[in-house]
């Protein structure tokens, strides 16, 4: 008969078996959590890509120093993209006798294409768009600095202009900095005052949205134009290099939760596939007696998997495209607004992945079951032989280890949890021999029902093994995510608290250092952190001009061509940690410079090598002696050079303060900065906001998605428990008619479980610990995290509970069991 | 003061119906017996006759659809099934064809479980006592897979006897085993019955092992076709 026709009727008749309903079943949620996280993941990530085009303005755009060349603008209408053009410069705006220095943006009325323009007037705030021609909106610090309101008028490129409104917020091209007090206007009105004339020093921005396809289309053509002297492409990813860091920890959050939900459905499979081929063995040993090769016995079993698997995953997929959908609905109040459509990738992978797993883990099994010798139809012992190694079991691991790298998206990432996993893995199979091994050398003078718990467990020594291991990697994935991921977000808010630095001062005068502190501490400021700051360039490294060295690094020459920000310390500097050398000593011989980790890799620098700089009218010539790594996401004010103060307080420089002002001290600060005309103050509040609500934003998305994975891991503890409902069945029948009392099996088997749930909970905090404590500094970077141990004691106790009550769940049917059972089996 | 043994199980009328895909099937239909403390009494009958059932109902592992069974003064069909438990654990011993030995515990352990659901604090001390009086002292520490199906089945009898029960219940006690061991088997429990004075009911398709036994029926359709005494 042909093999599939008798694979499909095997199915058909043992479809009614539970071990091959939960197979499907555990098939089903793996397809399931793996799909809805991923999709959510995809969609929360894009999500996040679309607060980067808030920023923007835009989902991509050029920035450059003239206007932008007309074939991007008509390659970006042939895709069919909005578009928006824009400009900002400073410019002096004149009122009542004021005068103020304005960082002015000039933009149409498409402006902006993403994220909002926030206005006030009257009272009320709106959503708006480029102003009209002959008004402009004014923020409130330059309301404030001018004396004006909405409805005043003000003199701005020499045209009266009326303001229309209060400007409250503004997609502000990634940059988050206001140097000085914003204004928008009109574009046609800065082309018409020659605001953007030849010698302007107008930055220009073309800005364009669309579906992603189009947008990707005009990126890959973007990309081979050879782009004007000075212009660069403008994408969500590129948006300021601390937003990346905020973005790119979103992302390692995601996946992390998205890849524990995919290992908790392997493990899931992996049991109900070891309890199915344990059912099928006598059956195989019939076949393999009554003369059926070995080969057509393998493809019987396979042909069977894959006529359950196929569809199975099939409906998993569609399953998942629908509680995707849903999962959206509650989920895009976070992302209000952005419009994402349903991307069928993740779906789509995670089918594929669904049945990787499934081969993975089920035919290991499979194939050993395919193996049985014809005699263990006679005694069934002989089916039960294990070897010592089976290299087969490996495959599991490979495919774990696949999955960890395809889901994590970091090898990083990858490599310590799969390390984690492995260490609890051990540690869990080797707690529960141990018990085991104390179970039948230290129970018989337990308490009886403790001992019937601890004789249960014996009784199923192999499953009880894998049932701790896998009960704990489970209970660790668990715990990763609903206490160690949490107290990671807590670990990166804490990052930034209240006080956090919010205003830095540039070109802040040595007289001056003085009166400015008693200023700031008049207004309330703290947090005054003052620096100095020399303008430089670097001329040579080890007495060769830099005009004739080549770097690898395309940066590197860039850099070159800048001028430099130098500054000194005696101490090492916070949020910096010497990787090599030494920090400067108490005034070394020679002039010596600390370089960040980024230069030295850029102009692969040496320790020792000769760094020449011109400071103005000043040189210095400084050795390099350290490198350091810094940590740019800290909010304080960090350079990649730093030089010995012995040496560089000669060289002409002025002062940078950083410090931190509550909000609503716009006054003051109008003030302060009319008295201090030659500074210049830049507030970082909005920078500072974006993050916090991007962490936020994570933190919901995080729990949203920590809640499906929370549901597929206790549905993978429920399948896991069920493995061992069969023989529990049998057993419960003899016990029953033996005499015992149902409440004796329910206590005993509390025992059973309670202590299965102790071995798994302990070993998985101390796996989540560990792994807390290696993902937080390895890679979230969160400096001196501990993972909250008290909680994950807590949550240890309460899955040893949570194991007990679905254990005693699992069996309530199995206590019933009639005890008739036995005497019809014989 | 009359010499009449006590009546150990008494049974009257009983019937038993199950109703399946095709209605209602009779399984048991008003069947009556009455056995004395100490008699060995035997159920025979052909496949589907109803004697496992009748067993099952005898032992109270179920309950009658109609009728009464009276074990050891116990009105069984009055009792739940938790009352019935308790009942089996002190009054009632089984022997089974399959054995039913739980394969990751030693002979010893197998034999203490029944005490141990007692909490019997004696309980290994009785098992090995057990176990020499079946002859496998030797072998408690043996695990069932390591020992025959005739060594495995005397270690059915052993658990079966060690707590001291008045009714000893064997459901084809030799139907998994060769004739000769059968028939040690069989006079182990013959033996055992004799010495502990326990009430012995046995459901057999065995001729000669029905004839060692006191009294026999047998059983046709669910109902009892014929009696006969030893």
């Amino acid at each position: 008969m042909n093999l599939l026709r008798l694979a499909l009727r095997n199915l058909r008749r043992e479809w009614r078996l539970p071990e091959l309903r939960t197979l499907a079943g555990s098939l089903l949620l793996a397809v399931l959590a793996m799909g809805v996280v991923a999709t959510l993941a995809a969609r929360v990530e894009r999500g996040i890509l679309a607060s980067a085009a808030e920023l923007i303005g835009g989902d991509i755009g050029i920035s450059a120093p003239q206007t932008v060349p007309p074939a991007f603008v008509a390659e970006a209408r042939r895709d069919g993209l909005a578009i928006a053009h824009a400009a900002g410069f400073p410019s002096v705006a004149f009122a009542h006798g004021h005068s103020q220095l304005l960082d002015v943006e000039a933009t149409d009325d498409a402006y902006p294409l993403r994220g909002k323009l926030v206005l006030a007037a009257a009272g009320h705030e709106r959503n708006g768009h480029g102003p009209a021609v002959g008004t402009v909106y004014l923020d409130h610090r330059a309301l404030v600095a001018l004396s004006l309101q909405p409805g005043d008028t003000l003199q701005l490129g020499g045209k009266e202009l009326r303001i229309a409104a209060e400007l409250v917020q503004q997609p502000d091209g990634g940059a988050l900095v206001a140097l000085a007090p914003r204004a928008l206007m009109s574009l046609a009105d800065a082309e018409q005052s020659g605001l953007l004339g030849i010698g302007s020093r107008a930055h220009h921005r073309l800005l364009l949205a669309g579906a992603p396809h189009a947008v990707q289309r005009w990126r890959t053509w973007a990309e081979r134009q050879t782009l004007p002297q000075g212009a660069e492409l403008v994408t969500p990813e590129q948006t300021q290099e601390r937003m990346r860091t905020a973005f790119d920890r979103a992302g390692a959050f995601l996946h992390l939760t998205s890849l524990l939900a995919a290992l908790l459905a392997g493990v899931a499979i992996a049991l109900s596939s070891q309890r199915y081929a344990r059912r099928k063995t006598p059956e195989v040993a019939l076949l393999r007696a009554l003369g059926t090769p070995h080969r057509r016995v393998l493809g019987l079993l396979l042909l069977t998997l894959a006529a359950l698997a196929l569809p199975t995953a099939l409906i998993g997929a569609l399953l998942t495209l629908g509680a995707a959908q849903l999962a959206w609905h509650f989920a895009s109040v976070l992302f209000g607004g952005i419009p994402t459509e349903l991307p069928l990738l993740p779906v789509l992978g995670a089918g594929m992945m669904g049945l990787a797993v499934l081969a993975g883990f089920a035919l290991p099994p499979l194939l050993r079951l395919a193996e049985v010798a014809p005699v263990a139809v006679f005694r069934q012992s002989l089916a039960r032989r294990v070897r010592r190694f089976d290299a087969l079991y490996l495959l599991p691991a490979l495919v774990a280890l696949a999955l960890i790298w395809s889901q994590s998206g970091s090898l990083k990432l990858a490599a310590i949890l799969a390390a984690s996993l492995a260490g609890v893995a051990l540690v869990a199979a080797l707690l529960a021999s141990l018990l085991l091994w104390l179970a039948r050398h230290v129970a018989p003078g337990a308490h009886p029902a403790l001992r019937l718990g601890l004789a249960a467990l014996a009784r199923r020594r192999g499953l009880s093994v894998v049932q701790a291991t896998a009960l704990a990697l489970g209970l660790t994935a668990l715990l990763l995510l609903s206490v160690v991921a949490p107290a990671l977000l807590d670990g990166w808010r804490r990052e930034l608290p209240v006080d956090t630095p919010n205003w830095f001062a540039l070109n802040l005068q040595d007289e001056q250092r003085n009166n400015f502190t008693h200023a700031l501490a008049r207004i309330g400021a703290d947090q005054l952190n003052m620096m100095p700051l020399a303008v430089g360039k670097l001329t040579a490294i080890n007495g060769r001009p830099v005009d004739d060295l080549h770097f690898s690094d395309p940066r590197a020459k860039e850099s070159a061509d800048r001028q430099l920000r130098l500054s000194w310390a005696d101490a090492l500097p916070p949020a910096n940690l010497v990787v090599s050398g030494q920090w400067f000593g108490a005034r070394p011989a020679q002039a010596e410079v600390s370089a960040d980790r980024m230069w030295r890799d850029m102009f692969a620098l040496k320790l020792g090598d000769t760094m020449s700089f011109d400071v103005g009218e000043g040189h210095i010539d400084a050795k390099v002696t350290s490198f350091r790594q810094v940590d740019w996401s800290s909010f304080r004010v960090n350079f990649f050079l730093l030089l010995d103060p012995a040496h560089a307080e000669a060289l002409p420089h002025t002062w940078l303060a950083s410090f931190h002002l509550p909000q609503g001290h716009a006054q003051a600060m109008a003030q302060l900065s009319r008295d201090y005309s030659n500074l210049s103050l830049v507030d970082v509040d909005d920078l500072l906001a974006r993050i916090r609500q991007i962490v936020d934003r994570v933190g919901d998305a995080v729990r949203w998605i920590l809640a499906f994975s929370l549901l597929a891991g206790a549905l993978v503890l429920a399948a896991s428990l069920a493995a061992s409902a069969a023989e529990r069945r049998h057993e419960a029948a003899l016990l029953r008619t033996l005499g015992a009392r149902r409440a004796q099996l329910r206590v005993a088997a509390a025992c059973e479980f309670a202590l299965l749930g102790l071995i798994a909970g302990l070993t998985a905090v101390l796996g989540s610990a560990g792994a807390g404590l290696w993902l937080g500094h390895a890679v979230f970077h969160i400096d001196n995290f501990v993972p909250p141990l008290a909680p994950l004691m807590l949550g240890a106790l309460g899955c040893a509970f949570v194991v007990m009550l679905l254990g005693l769940a699992g069996t309530r049917k199995v206590v019933r069991t009639s005890p008739m059972r036995l005497l019809r089996e014989g | 003061m009359s010499n009449t043994p006590r009546l150990v199980l008494d049974v009257r009328d009983v019937s038993k119906s199950v109703h399946g895909p095709e209605g209602r099937l009779d399984i048991l239909d008003g069947v009556g017996l009455q056995v004395a403390e100490g008699e060995s009494f035997a159920i025979v009958g052909a496949s589907g006759s109803g004697k496992t059932t009748l067993l099952g109902l005898l032992a109270g592992l179920d309950t009658p659809s109609t009728g009464s069974i009276r074990l050891a003064d116990h009105a069984l069909e009055s009792m739940d099934e938790e009352a019935r438990a308790d009942l089996r654990r002190r009054l009632v011993g089984f022997v089974f064809q399959s054995f039913h030995l739980l394969p990751a515990l030693s002979a010893e352990e197998n034999v203490m479980l029944p005490l141990e659901l007692e909490g019997d604090t004696q309980a290994r001390a009785k098992a090995r006592a057990a176990l020499e009086a079946v002859g496998l002292a030797a072998r408690r520490r043996h695990y069932p897979a390591q020992l025959s199906g005739g060594e495995q089945q005397r270690v059915a009898i052993a658990r079966a006897f060690v707590h001291g029960p008045r009714l000893l219940f064997a459901d084809e006690p030799t139907g998994n085993l060769d004739q000769r061991t059968g028939h040690h088997v069989t006079d182990l429990l013959f033996a055992l019955n004799r010495d502990h004075r326990t009430t012995l009911v046995l459901v057999t398709h065995d001729v000669q092992l029905a004839a060692r036994c006191g009294r026999r029926i047998e059983l046709q359709e669910g109902r009892v076709v014929a009696e006969a005494r030893a």
